[in-house]
């Protein structure tokens, strides 16, 4: 860099002239680009950088979701040596999209990650640089869907432990739940990966958060009551309906069931309906392919 | 070290429904600092597009530093910065992140990414606010903040559209002083503005479109000479050269304490100006012999150079 060559100065303070350096160092593209915008996108996701209210929002669902995991952990250590069995207020299938808190945190964040862009017009700034719209929206869903994963595993995590360590035998424990080790992963990333979608998608139709945001509880509340109403009350055991599937919030969870169990649960709306599991999963894989083509048309950056 | 043209466009054209906004233009630009000027609705955002492979040719070619654009739009846009006319930044975030975020993406690895966002808001007069969010900036620093974005990725070629926009008087000038600056970078700059000052003031090559048509294309300062009149200041004895020259079959007035002497060239048509100072200089040294003759005091002896204003206006009507 050159040294310093004077300043000019502006009335409103005075501008020195350092220089100008180039860059020669090692250059990525696409995928480098990429990264960089999931990274900025968690940042702002988690209010990392940002004032301490944009901080609230994800470490208050963080704490929310641990509830029922240290609730857990607390009484069974409580109790450890007067029950026969183990306590379990919720188990790990449970726990799998047990909080609305995680609703709550999509209506909020992925709003936030996306409208921004297209308000403040900051998208042809950034397809300007070696990046295309499948790039772009890898990396906001992929953020949003990590920040759900994590906050979906985490307490897992921390029940799997805490359960570990207040039963009798930690080693016997491990052994006796090593299916959890890969259940959980896998039906909190088919949870994570389809809010963050459906979350992605609504936010990219409007440049206003607070539309988008009342847009994903909208859906998701309103076909879970249509569902519900279309069902009825149905307090015996499988005697589920297709209608379940109405409900976009639950179609994951009838997933989930499947991951833990291999079937539907017997109490579950879709129970007891023929091949209810399969048209569970086609109906997750077109809502995902719904939400996925609504977001490459909208970041479909170079017009033809 | 590519030495051809920064950029060749080749039979360019780009129709919208209903609307041609790009017509069959082809030119070349060399490296420098080059002005892209035309009114509002000339064509010059579309240029932009097409440049950046944001926007697909309906026929023609664009090439980049040697880059068909068509054929690698991701590595032509790792080599050049933009900054938009319109406001483009985030204004929750500081200009720190936000420029050592834009580093990243121009694929910049983060740690030297965040060195030259210090350096180039350094540059750029901003080192002060750098943490401070954009929301509060002068539109004079979010300018300049867009300009800092379009650096940090260190792009061979910066495509500034309307940089002076919005900007006061002092503000305009500073905005100007950087970017003639850029030059001396190593970085070359496409300025579109329909400021025809602006382009006079920093730009060492000038593209005038009007209505997607390439009006003309050349160095500025040949087209600045294109007036074909010389000014001559003999002080208070301008009538008295008129007349000498008149004899000598040079056409002349005095103009405002000046001698405007008109030169027979021909200049209508020709947008390859290299030559034009051999067509003046006989001319300038027959102006000069009369007033050495009449034993007139000389002042001042110059081409007197157009406004871009006034070439546009004329060049406008006749397209090529």
């Amino acid at each position: 860099m050159s040294a310093v060559s004077g300043a000019v100065e502006s009335g409103r303070g005075a501008v020195y002239d350092r220089g100008y350096r180039p860059y020669e160092g090692p250059r990525g593209r696409r995928g480098a680009a990429t990264y960089a915008l999931y990274k900025a996108s968690m940042r702002r996701a988690l209010g990392l950088r940002r004032t301490w209210r944009q901080k609230v929002a994800p470490f208050v669902l963080l704490g929310v979701v641990t509830i029922p995991a240290i609730v857990n952990i607390g009484i069974g250590y409580v109790t450890r040596d007067r029950l026969q069995d183990s306590f379990e207020i919720i188990t790990y299938r449970e726990y799998v999209g047990v909080s609305s808190a995680l609703l709550l945190f999509v209506a909020l964040v992925a709003p936030d990650v996306m409208c921004p862009d297209r308000r403040q017009r900051v998208l042809p700034l950034m397809f300007a640089r070696p990046l295309i719209g499948f790039d772009y929206v890898a990396a906001k869903v992929g953020a949003i869907a990590t920040i759900l994963f994590a906050f979906s595993f985490l307490p897992q995590v921390m029940l799997f432990i805490g359960n570990m360590l207040i039963s009798d035998s930690a080693l016997d424990y491990f052994t006796g739940h090593t299916d959890v080790l890969w259940k959980v992963p896998v039906a909190v990333l088919i949870l994570a990966l389809y809010y963050a979608v459906i979350g992605c998608a609504i936010a990219s139709l409007t440049d206003r958060r607070i539309v988008a945001g009342a847009a994903v509880i909208g859906l998701l509340l309103l076909t879970s009551i249509a569902a519900g109403v279309i069902i009825g009350d149905r307090s015996s055991i499988n005697e589920g309906s297709m209608a379940a599937l109405i409900s976009v919030l639950a179609v994951p969870l009838y997933l989930r069931d499947l991951v833990f169990l291999g079937h539907i649960e017997a109490r579950s709306p879709l129970a007891g309906v023929e091949r209810g599991g399969l048209a569970a999963a086609a109906t997750y894989v077109v809502v995902l392919l719904a939400g996925l083509v609504v977001l490459w048309r909208r970041y479909r950056w170079v017009e033809r | 070290m590519n030495v051809g043209p920064l950029l060749r466009i080749t039979n360019l054209t780009k129709r919208y429904p209903g609307v041609t906004a790009l017509d069959d233009l082809t030119l070349d630009v060399p490296r420098g600092r080059t002005g892209l000027v035309g009114a509002n609705g000339a064509g010059k955002s579309t240029m932009f597009r097409l440049l950046l492979g944001l926007a697909q040719p309906t026929q023609g070619r664009v090439e980049v530093c040697g880059i068909d654009v068509a054929q690698d739009p991701i590595e032509v846009r790792s080599r050049l910065g933009y900054m938009p006319e319109h406001d483009c930044l985030p204004l929750d975030q500081t200009a720190a992140d936000v420029v050592s975020t834009f580093g990243e993406l121009s694929g910049l690895p983060p740690r030297a990414a965040r060195q030259r966002a210090s350096d180039i808001l350094d540059l750029v007069g901003l080192d002060e606010a750098r943490f401070r969010p954009i929301g509060g900036f002068s539109t004079g620093m979010r300018q300049r903040t867009k300009l800092a974005q379009a650096l940090v990725g260190d792009p061979e070629l910066i495509l500034l559209d309307e940089p002076t926009a919005g900007l006061d008087p002092m503000g305009r000038e500073e905005m100007l002083a950087l970017v003639s600056r850029l030059g001396s970078f190593g970085i070359s700059v496409l300025m579109a503005t329909h400021l025809l000052d602006d382009v006079q003031q920093v730009c060492d090559h000038v593209v005038m479109i009007d209505a997607g048509k390439l009006v003309v294309s050349g160095g500025t300062d040949s087209l600045l000479e294109r007036t074909g009149i010389v000014t001559v200041d003999v002080g208070r004895h301008g009538e008295e050269l008129v007349a000498a020259l008149a004899r000598v079959g040079v056409v002349a007035v005095a103009a405002d304490a000046v001698v405007e002497v008109t030169i027979n060239t021909d200049n209508t048509d020709n947008t390859d100006n290299t030559d034009q100072a051999n067509h003046v200089v006989p001319e300038m040294d027959l102006v000069r012999d009369v007033i050495a003759d009449l034993g007139l005091p000389l002042f001042r002896l110059s081409t007197r150079l157009t406004s871009l204003d006034e070439v546009f206006l004329r060049r406008s009507a006749v397209p090529t």
